[in-house]
């Protein structure tokens, strides 16, 4: 027991060393943070691209397409509902290139031209033909008597392939079917294609895909181009009076919200906060010493090694009984087996075939042996 | 700096203020407003910890399975009362309770606070640091700060064997000059004359000085003193498995259920290393040689000398000893037995028996010890002791079904290969002693007892 008393010193750095240590870690913290705001202040609006729109300028869009048209004196409408497209009237050549959004009963009354991308199910009476299955975006030879297609020569066609029963031209072929098809319908013709992706910016450019695209659209006519319309947020969408969600709310829920965040941080930093360090150790190893005799004998089960096994007992049964027996530990089978039969009475075969004999050749026979063994040891030790 | 639960409170309450409010944005502007006030005031008016000036006293020795207080002395120099927790953090099997401790402390004034510490692990453990969280008056923040107030306190083995001493103390009192022995052995040594009474060996009456006297007188003899004894630790790989059922629950040990990687585990819980018995043995016998007036050095040794006490006085001996054993670990690497044999012969100038603790493992033996044996004992009396191991003795007994007759075949060839190497240790004139965990430590003495009797030390 010793009192002696030990001088103390604090450990947690001062507000000023921490500010030391750290600043170039918090002006780098602070720059990367400046960079990232300036960045999105400064960058491009970024918008959700709209596929095949003629007002789109990114990879996905047709701005390029449209512009084309409109070099060449084409006027291109752009509408974004059949209604739209129905009051337009005259007759022009209309692109449907979103089938999900347009419906037949809607297009009916439109006459003229038609270009359609994907899947016109419900859109349009195809006059036979039907899907027939997928096929891969791809350069594709047009390998038909449709002039449109042989001026433009190879396409990026591909998407789906329809068939094409007679009284339908089909063109691009991909496997069974067609990824091109064209047919006439009441007041003109129509022409389906499998994907629209040859009318995009980021493909116009490639094979004859211009050539094909303004050979089908930029025919002369006024073009009415419709699009997917602008889907909206459900939260916005209005109820009977004109409301949306957030009008039905009291104006201090939002308010509310901000400061239950709040209160979540500065719990999260009291139950965060710990109470000094962690304390880390360095512990001995756990492991049992019989792991070794342990691991030999899974091994000798696992290999069935019955043989072995039937040594081992044999030769620690034998070198228990020589000594009891008056024996020297270098006695031979003959001495050991006399000796035992003598003294304990047993069959002299017997014992000679279960200490010297041929190894046990099942888990049944090995363990009669043990056994045996067992009870040999038990008469000696009685004796 | 940090929070307590009352801040979240109170910003919670803050939610229902800005629900019930007529205009929420400043609603919510005031709540942060006055909380950030609130908190800020809090942390001015807490006390300061980082003046506070901490002192311990208290226990630096403990005996493993007893517990030890620590007292840490709090004094608080500044101008504002600390009140609040303190942490003193020591390592997880120092086993220091209670883990955080109430503390308030008045400006000027000191109090004592007392931490209790039931090791479960040898060695040497220290504390790491002391945390103080002051409060401030509102309770909403509080400041922490750390000091490192160095103590450190010493585990030392339990010397569990001890129970032991008395009765072999007895025998050895039998042995030594106050039961005088009539008959002369080797090694034994002239003691004194008496008068001869009927029954003693009349091969001890000394004929001169019966002639001298008128009377028969006869020669008593007593065992040697004065003997030197060295106590070899092999502290490699071989010791640090696990035999028997640990008397003291040692830290490392699989708790039952603890952790989420703990797997149920048919197999017993591992019990002590086997460094563990081997120290206990070696202290009972370092104390039995002590009180018989033998010189006890003492080495621990496995590629290089882990611990080493050379010439204590008998009255030190012990505690010197389990100062030095306490901080030993079992090392995972063979052991060096050439440079463990360097080690003593370097040591020993004259004479000794030389008790070398380690596993009578036959491969690690054959490939280290038995090359260099000869070395030591043409020059000393070596005995070699090892623990067997209880879980082997149990497997070789277990017969009924096949999978157990393959772990019998197992431990019968390892008993086997144990035995042989006993019996090849002997024919180097090595002594022997092979016993089970709870048996080592007396069996070793019993060992050192008839070689002292029989006059071979």
């Amino acid at each position: 027991m010793t009192a002696e008393a030990t001088r103390s010193r604090p450990t947690t750095p001062t507000a000023k060393s921490r500010w030391r240590g750290g600043r170039w870690i918090a002006l780098l913290g602070l720059l990367v943070v400046l960079g990232g705001v300036v960045s999105v202040l400064l960058g491009p609006e970024q918008e959700t691209p709209r596929p095949l729109d003629p007002a789109d300028t990114s990879l996905q869009g047709s701005r390029a397409l449209a512009e084309l048209l409109r070099e060449r004196g084409v006027t291109v409408d752009r509408v974004d509902s059949a209604e739209a497209a129905a009051a337009l009237g005259g007759d022009r050549v209309l692109v449907v290139t979103d089938t999900l959004h347009a419906y037949s009963g809607d297009l009916d009354g439109i006459r003229g031209d038609r270009l359609i991308v994907g899947a016109p199910l419900g859109v349009e009476e195809m006059a036979g033909a039907n899907p027939v299955g997928a096929a891969r975006q791809r350069s594709r030879e047009p390998e038909c008597s449709l002039p449109a297609a042989t001026a433009a020569g190879s396409a990026h066609l591909g998407g789906i392939a329809y068939s094409a029963p007679r009284g339908t031209t089909g063109c691009y072929p991909a496997g069974d079917g067609w990824t091109l098809i064209s047919f006439p319908n009441g007041s003109g013709t129509t022409t389906v294609v499998g994907s629209g992706e040859f009318m995009s910016n980021q493909r116009l450019a490639e094979d004859g895909n211009a050539a094909l695209a303004l050979n089908l659209i930029g025919t002369g006519k006024p073009v009415t181009w419709l699009v997917r319309p602008e889907v909206r947020p459900s939260g916005d969408l209005a109820g009977p009076e004109g409301e949306s969600v957030y009008d039905l709310m009291p104006p201090g829920i939002p308010w509310a919200v901000l400061m239950a965040c709040l209160t979540v941080v500065l719990v999260a930093f009291w139950r965060g906060r710990r109470l000094g360090p962690v304390v880390a150790e360095r512990l001995p190893v756990v492991v049992r010493a019989s792991e070794t005799v342990e691991g030999r004998g899974r091994l000798y089960r696992a290999r069935r090694a019955r043989g072995r096994a039937a040594d081992s007992l044999r030769a620690g049964t034998i070198d228990r009984l020589t000594p009891r027996l008056g024996l020297a530990s270098g006695a031979g089978p003959h001495e050991v087996v006399a000796a035992l039969a003598v003294r304990t009475g047993l069959d002299p075969q017997q014992v000679g075939g279960a200490l010297y004999g041929p190894p046990p050749t099942g888990d049944a026979e090995l363990v009669a042996l043990a056994g045996y063994l067992d009870s040999i040891e038990r008469k000696v030790r009685e004796l | 700096m940090t929070l307590t639960g009352r801040a979240g409170l109170l910003a919670a309450l803050g939610i229902v203020v800005v629900l019930l409010a007529p205009s929420p944005g400043p609603a919510v502007a005031g709540v942060c407003l006055l909380l950030a006030a609130a908190i800020v005031a809090d942390l001015t008016l807490a006390g300061a910890v980082r003046p506070l000036r901490l002192h311990r006293s208290g226990e630096r020795l403990v005996r493993l399975g007893a517990q030890a207080t620590v007292e840490l002395v709090v004094e608080n120099p500044g101008r504002r009362r600390v009140r609040g927790v303190l942490r003193d953090a020591w390592p997880p099997s120092a086993g220091a309770e209670p883990r955080v401790l109430k503390l308030d402390v008045p400006p000027g004034e000191r109090r004592k606070l007392v931490v209790t510490l039931t090791p479960a692990r040898r060695g040497d453990r220290e504390s790491v640091s002391v945390t103080v969280r002051s409060l401030g008056p509102l309770g909403l923040a509080a400041r922490q700060g750390s000091h490192s107030s160095p103590w450190s306190v010493r585990v030392l083995p339990p010397f569990l064997s001890r129970k032991h001493l008395p009765s072999r103390l007895a025998r050895l009192r039998e042995l030594d000059g106050r039961h005088p022995a009539l008959v002369r052995g080797q090694g034994t040594e002239f003691d004194s004359l008496r008068e001869y009474v009927v029954g003693d060996d009349v091969r001890s009456i000394d004929w001169r000085a019966t002639a001298r006297r008128h009377d028969v007188v006869v020669r008593t003899w007593r065992p040697e003193r004065d003997r030197r004894v060295m106590i070899v630790l092999d502290t490699g790989r071989t010791s640090a498995g696990r035999v028997g059922e640990a008397p003291i629950p040692l830290a490392g040990a699989a708790v039952e259920g603890g952790g989420l990687l703990a797997r149920p585990d048919p197999r017993p819980v591992p019990g002590w290393p086997r460094l563990d018995w081997s120290m206990d043995a070696a202290l009972l016998l370092a104390a039995l040689a002590a009180r018989a007036g033998d010189q006890v050095d003492f080495l621990a040794y496995d590629r290089a000398e882990r611990a080493r006490v050379t010439g204590a006085s008998r009255t030190e001996l012990l505690s010197s000893l389990v100062n030095a054993m306490a901080p030993i670990e079992a090392e995972l690497i063979e052991a060096d037995s050439q440079g463990m044999v360097a080690a003593i012969l370097a040591r020993a100038k004259r004479r000794c028996l030389v008790v070398l603790l380690t596993d009578l493992n036959s491969a690690a033996l054959d490939e280290g010890l038995m090359p260099v044996l000869p070395q030591l004992s043409s020059r000393h009396l070596v005995l070699v002791a090892g623990v067997s191991d209880p879980l082997v003795a149990a497997m070789a007994g277990q017969r009924s079904t096949a999978e157990q007759v393959y772990d019998a075949a197992a431990a019968e060839r390892a008993q086997l290969e144990r035995r042989r190497i006993t019996a090849r240790l002997r024919r180097h004139g090595v002594e022997v002693v092979d016993a089970l965990p709870d048996d080592i430590a007396p069996a070793l003495a019993d060992a050192y007892l008839a070689l002292k009797a029989a006059g071979r030390l």
